[in-house]
């Protein structure tokens, strides 16, 4: 019988090593999105590629690290792997996301026999293609996209392949940062390697792998007896995505989700065919995404392991845009990405309300601004996901600004800094109550309004989704609102956006960042009268949205007219 | 007018009968005294609980309890929780905030993590200040300290006659880019001051600058309004205590502990609260500063073993790692709330004698986090607890004898300990006496695990430090740590653990902290310029302190410098050395962080260094008392032999036969083999085989590789 002790000591140990990846990346890296974003993750799988531990970071790259540890198993084989050996892939349809993701990987050894694989992956600024900042909605081909890079050994038995390095450097308009980055998640692999070293001489190689085999079966166990405890059925629902990438035509896209004790199968049959725009997404994305969902509705404190999400089937037909293939574009596929799993979550909310809340802004609303700094003369590249409004929960309302989903211990830059690096005044920083929120019982959470005024010439690339299709609400809580930016020419023009490529901008001008409220649950009319009451103290509605959505009616002084308010909502809905 | 000369006469005089150090640390349980004559070296200490609603009250009550004659005080150092306390228990001030004009919603938007990855109903921390207490000031500094709009001066009166009219007791302000320029909020203060007391209001007044020189928004406003909201608290405290404490005849000067080590006056302390929020632990860092101190040790690790956590700290060349990263309330699935003041460098495990053991759905053994507190306490206390936790473990496998906890004030129930075990043991298919030492092996692990974070993760070997082990459960982790980790020599000190921070706080030095955020490249034409101006700066100010202090003495002042790559973000604190600044320092600078660079990451770049943040300590050394020599009265080995017991110290051998010793009988120089247990009334320290003690002039426990 093993040691009990020892396997939870070394199980331990296994956590430690991926966040002490995680620590030094961040605390070694140049790009701005990488140390203050946070925007990769890092993580351990076993011999075959199944993931056994992880650090907290984004949770989409967390779902895809068994396929960036797998890429170079199948590429080159056990065999073909060396103690020494690093990977460096970008390939979107094999490891995931788009080309700026760029994975590096290390088999680790012991003695001949591979052990273990440690996986980096994260934001590269600019690898190159046809705008500042590789990714925007203007691709028709992958090629646009920047450099693809297959699985390749950067170093081979620790000898550095100067040519590969060369070459990337080459093909990026900010080479220094790929440098800082490609050394920062290299240290991290060098680190886990002496770390795993020290492990396997103190406890044993057979404890270490043992160790590994039942943290998969434990991650199994648990997934099914949490799969057990949820409601049985056949879920579906659909959505639209704001255009078909080709055209203004919305997207209709449709789930089906199936649980029952021996089962949790995502169906994403049904759904349109890739197209030549930059919005497909990659099979490992698409299940990546799924994977946060199915790890929220199990249960959200369970360590994400392979064993854990063995239990999810996902069918995805191939060529379609959950699962495009070589050469369909994917440089925004994040857009779309994140509807496999809102479809999902849109399905099950009211079923499982104790882990859902309503629909949230869902895009990531990120966007490029970059160009040379007039202040010393040195190319600079802003590149940032901004926070949003969260939907409402059955007894809460909406969280305000927060990341999307698809990012975690995600931080957003901050104003000092970013004035500090970058040639922009940030005029304002608020939170969006004119826009306003999904109202309901509970009500939404607000986004957010942030102004750049830009002091220099800058390109200027975005994407964003939820701008004609609110996110939802649940049980007759009213859907949120939209996400866009507006672009403010210093001759006062003003430009509603949601997809921009490369547009040049002027000193002076201005880009107003605006994220959705989220979804309401329940009727409005059934929210407790003192916490609209507070809604309007703090600012978040007006008297007159007291009154109208909410029926509730305040004085002068802001009190609440009880008789009023009973009487209102004693009226017939309009 | 007074004669200057004689009011020098008599102060001397007063002097030569005041000659007593006295510290004083409330705690969430217990308020400790710890007195040491000056002169003699004499110590008197007592115990009391605390009292939340009155502290002074459970301060009053360990003075009487004590003897010591408050007449005879020559300086009264002060440790607290109430800064955490109120802030955790969500007992303080209604706060306003006044803010730069855009930017009223930046202490709500935070910086919009997800900290619980997977928690699709994550809850952010819910700010402290409400949204319509939040008032826009109209004024704009640059991001190079430039003043791109001037302050609208009756913005600020304006918002402050609001604030007052709605009820707030405490005013937050906090501009963007004030890190840089810190006029625009030193004038708001000003008129804030000016307004409130026009209106008869007491003037409690936070800014952001005055408290931390460093950048970004969210993180310096959370800290600007977390000093507000305890800010009448602390001052109303330290004026009523001080008015009881000069009462009673305590003449001496009365100093705070802050969290970065040092001390301050009570004045200085009353303004910024937010300083001393973890004012307890960092005396314990000091306490175990101060044994490396007397002993000729530089490199230390504090581990402090409490009842609920297990904290660590590590200390190089006797100085503190003194970060200003600190946060409330935030752990694996909680954000927190971000505080940038100097807080030494602490890390803590959910870890203690009260942790519970308990299996996992996988059928897997832990301990802790969650903690049987202290009541009921461990199922052997006989207070009702059900639950096994890592005493019972002890107290089953033989360490810890039942008669003799708290020195036998508390009498330990071995069947209640075996019974709660039992359950896990049963599930488990293992004996009762395996997993209580299973549960042993994962409290140590646990406890390990904080040396690891502190040490192996930050570049340092474990094994060329000395760990001074103290609170309840320190002296029972550190042998096996020792031997896990390999780490040399562990110091238990002869202090009582239970006054160990109390004891610390005598010890520390009047110390200021001053930090400003101006990045420099250290190879930029005008950088020897840049850093010398930016130093020169910084220790004028220091140099201040003296008034401030109100006490004579040599400052010392030393330097440090937060550095990075050029291109990095994170920043690595560098020592600085003293002196002119010229090419060499700065090239001396370069080396320094390469080669710390390379010794907490493993590599180094050839990229330009940059200076982020300046930071100058300023200390003012205090005369510290010897700690007594052991009496050589009444000892020796065979005194201090109590006889033979039962331990089960390691999964192999089980079960073994360990002499065991009383502590305060041991003599000085005495040397023994382990394994073997010293027991004293308020700890259990244990020598696991394979290890020899010795015990040194002062009384203190050395363990040492070596024996059989």
């Amino acid at each position: 019988m093993p040691d009990l002790i020892e396997m939870e000591i070394v199980k331990n140990s296994l956590i430690a090593i991926a966040e002490e990846m995680f620590t030094v990346t961040a605390k070694t890296s140049k790009s701005p999105i990488i140390y203050d974003v946070l925007d990769f993750s890092t993580g351990l799988t076993d011999a075959e590629g199944d993931v056994v531990s992880q650090a907290t970071g984004i949770p989409l790259f967390i779902g895809m690290l068994d396929f960036n540890a797998k890429a170079p198993l199948d590429k080159f084989g056990k065999d073909g792997l060396q103690p020494g050996d690093v990977i460096i892939v970008n390939d979107p349809y094999i490891s995931g996301t788009h080309l700026n993701d760029v994975a590096i990987v290390a088999p680790f050894f012991h003695k001949d026999e591979l052990l273990a694989i440690g996986v980096n992956k994260g934001h590269y600024y600019d690898i190159g293609g046809m705008v500042f900042g590789s990714w925007g909605p203007k691709g028709s081909e992958v090629y646009h996209e920047g450099i693809l890079i297959p699985p390749v050994k950067l170093y081979e038995e620790n000898r550095l392949n100067k040519d590969v390095l060369d070459l990337l450097l080459e093909n990026s308009r900010l080479p220094s940062y790929v440098l800082g980055d490609i050394e920062a998640q290299t240290a991290s692999m060098k680190l886990a390697e002496r770390r795993l070293k020290a492990l396997v001489s103190k406890y044993g190689l057979d404890t270490v792998k043992a160790n590994m085999d039942k943290i998969q079966r434990d991650g199994e166990t648990v997934a099914w007896n949490r799969i057990k405890m949820l409601p049985k059925g056949v879920f579906r629902a659909e959505d639209y995505y704001d255009d078909s990438g080709v055209s203004e035509d919305p997207m209709k896209l449709t789930v089906k989700v199936e649980i029952d004790d021996d089962k949790f199968d995502v169906d994403l049959s049904g759904n349109p065919p890739a197209v030549r725009a930059a919005i497909n997404t990659t099979y490992p994305a698409t299940v990546a995404a799924v994977r946060i969902v199915y790890a929220a509705v199990l249960d959200p404190h369970v360590r994400y392991c392979q064993g854990f999400v063995k239990p999810l089937r996902i069918t995805i037909p191939e060529n379609t845009v959950f699962n495009a293939k070589k050469p369909y574009p994917v440089g925004i596929y994040w857009e779309t990405m994140t509807y496999a799993a809102d479809l999902v979550w849109k399905a099950l909310a009211p079923y499982i309300p104790d882990r859902l809340t309503a629909g949230h802004f869902l895009s990531v609303v990120a966007e490029t601004i970059a160009g040379i700094n007039p202040r010393n003369g040195e190319a600079f590249a802003l590149v940032e996901p901004n926070p949003g409004g969260w939907g409402a929960g059955y007894d809460k309302d909406g969280e305000s600004a927060l990341v999307s989903f698809a990012d975690g211990e995600t931080f957003i830059t901050s104003i000092e800094v970013i004035e500090q690096r970058y040639p922009i005044i940030v005029e304002r920083y608020q939170l969006n109550t004119e826009d306003g929120v999904g109202h309901g019982e509970f009500r939404g959470g607000f986004g957010i309004v942030k102004d750049y005024r830009l002091l220099a010439d800058a390109e200027f690339t975005t994407a964003v989704n939820r701008s004609k299709f609110p996110p939802w609400g649940v049980n007759g809580g009213l859907p949120g609102t939209y996400n866009y930016m507006l672009i403010i020419k210093s001759d006062g023009s003003e430009t509603r956006v949601r997809k921009v490529s490369g547009e040049r901008l002027k000193a002076g001008d201005l880009v107003s960042i605006r994220t959705a409220g989220g979804g309401g649950w329940g009727d409005p009319r059934k929210r407790d009268p003192e916490k609209v009451r507070e809604d309007v103290m703090e600012g978040y509605i007006t008297v007159d949205d007291a009154k109208r959505i909410y029926r509730v009616v305040l004085r002068e002084n802001l009190e609440i007219d009880w008789e009023a308010t009973g009487w209102e909502r004693s009226q017939p809905s309009p | 007018m007074k004669n200057s000369s004689t009011n020098f006469l008599s102060l001397a005089n007063i002097y030569q009968t005041m000659s007593k150090r006295v510290a004083i640390d409330i705690g969430g349980g217990f308020t400790d005294l710890f007195a040491i004559d000056e002169e003699t070296g004499e110590i008197a200490w007592s115990k009391d609980e605390t009292t939340p609603a009155n502290y002074s009250e459970g301060v009053m009550r360990v003075f009487s309890k004590s003897g010591v004659d408050p007449s005879t005080v020559s300086s009264l150092l002060h440790g607290q929780t109430l800064v955490i306390n109120t802030i955790i228990t969500r007992r303080g001030s209604k706060v306003g905030l006044i803010t730069t004009k855009g930017f009223r919603d930046v202490i709500l938007i935070t910086r919009s993590n997800r900290r619980d990855i997977y928690n699709l109903r994550y809850r952010k921390p819910a700010s402290f200040v409400p949204r319509h207490l939040i008032r826009e000031v109209d004024e704009r500094v640059g991001y190079d300290g430039t003043v791109l709009k001037p302050l609208n001066e009756g913005d600020v009166e304006a918002a402050t006659k609001s604030l007052v009219s709605l009820g707030v007791q405490s005013i937050a302000v906090c501009y963007i880019n004030s890190y840089a320029n810190q006029s625009n909020e030193a004038r708001s203060k000003e008129l804030i001051v000016r307004v409130l007391e026009n209106m008869g209001v007491r003037p409690y007044v936070s800014v952001s600058s005055e408290i931390t020189g460093e950048w970004r928004e969210y993180e310096r406003t959370s800290t600007t309004v977390l000093n507000a909201y305890v800010h009448p608290q602390m001052d109303n405290y330290l004026r009523n205590l001080e008015e009881i404490l000069r009462r009673k005849g305590v003449r001496g000067e009365l100093f705070m502990m802050l969290s970065s080590g040092g001390v301050s006056t009570f004045r200085y302390a009353a303004d910024y609260p937010i300083l001393s929020i973890e004012s307890g632990p960092a005396a314990g860092v000091v306490g175990a500063i101060t044994i490396g101190e007397l002993l000729g040790i530089k490199n230390i690790i504090a581990l402090d073993g409490g009842s609920t956590t297990t904290k660590a700290s590590l200390v190089e060349e006797l100085m503190p790692r003194v970060l200003t990263d600190y946060y409330v309330e935030r752990d694996q699935f909680n954000a927190g709330y971000p505080v940038k003041v100097p807080v030494i460098d602490i890390v803590e495990v959910g870890n203690g004698g009260g942790s519970i053991a308990w299996i996992d759905e996988t059928g897997s053994m832990r301990v802790g986090p969650a903690s049987a507190g202290a009541d009921p306490g461990p199922a052997c206390y006989g207070r009702g607890g059900q639950k096994p936790t890592l005493t019972d473990a002890y107290l089953i496998t033989g360490i810890i004898n039942p008669n003799y906890f708290l020195g036998g004030a508390l009498r330990l129930d071995i069947h209640l300990a075996k019974k709660a075990m039992g359950e896990l043991a049963e599930r488990l298919d293992m004996t009762v006496d395996e997993t209580a030492f299973g549960v042993v092996r994962l409290g140590n692990d646990n406890a390990s695990q904080v040396i690891r974070r502190i040490s192996i993760e930050r570049g340092y070997d474990p094994r060329d430090f000395t760990i001074v082990a103290f609170g309840g459960s320190g002296p029972m982790f550190a042998s096996f740590i020792a031997e896990e980790l390999e780490v040399g020599n562990v110091i238990i000190p002869s202090i009582p653990p239970g006054v160990f921070s109390a004891w610390g706080l005598l010890m520390t030095d009047l110390r200021h902290d001053f930090v400003k955020t101006s990045v420099t490249r250290l190879d930029h034409p005008q950088a020897i310029e840049r850093v010398a101006n930016t130093y020169s700066e910084l220790e004028v100010r220091a140099r201040g302190i003296q008034h401030n202090g109100g006490k004579k003495g040599d400052i010392v002042l030393a330097r440090y410098a937060d550095m990075r790559y050029y291109g990095q973000e994170h920043v690595l604190k560098v020592g600085v050395p003293n002196g002119e600044v010229d090419r060499q320092l700065i090239e001396e600078l370069e080396r320094r962080f390469h080669e710390n660079h390379y010794k907490y990451y493993s590599f180094k770049l050839d990229s330009p260094i940059e200076i982020v943040n300046y930071h100058v300590v300023a200390l003012l050394k205090v005369r510290k008392p010897i700690l007594k020599l052991l009496p050589r009265e009444d000892t020796s080995v065979s005194k201090a032999f109590k006889g033979e017991r039962e331990a089960y110290l390691d999964a192999k051998r089980g079960w073994v036969r360990v002499e065991v010793y009383e502590r305060g009988r041991l003599p000085p120089g005495a040397t023994l083999k382990g394994p073997m247990i010293v027991e004293d009334p308020t700890s259990t320290a244990i020598v696991l085989p394979g290890q020899k003690i010795s015990v040194d002039q002062y009384g203190n426990l050395h363990v040492r590789k070596g024996g059989e």
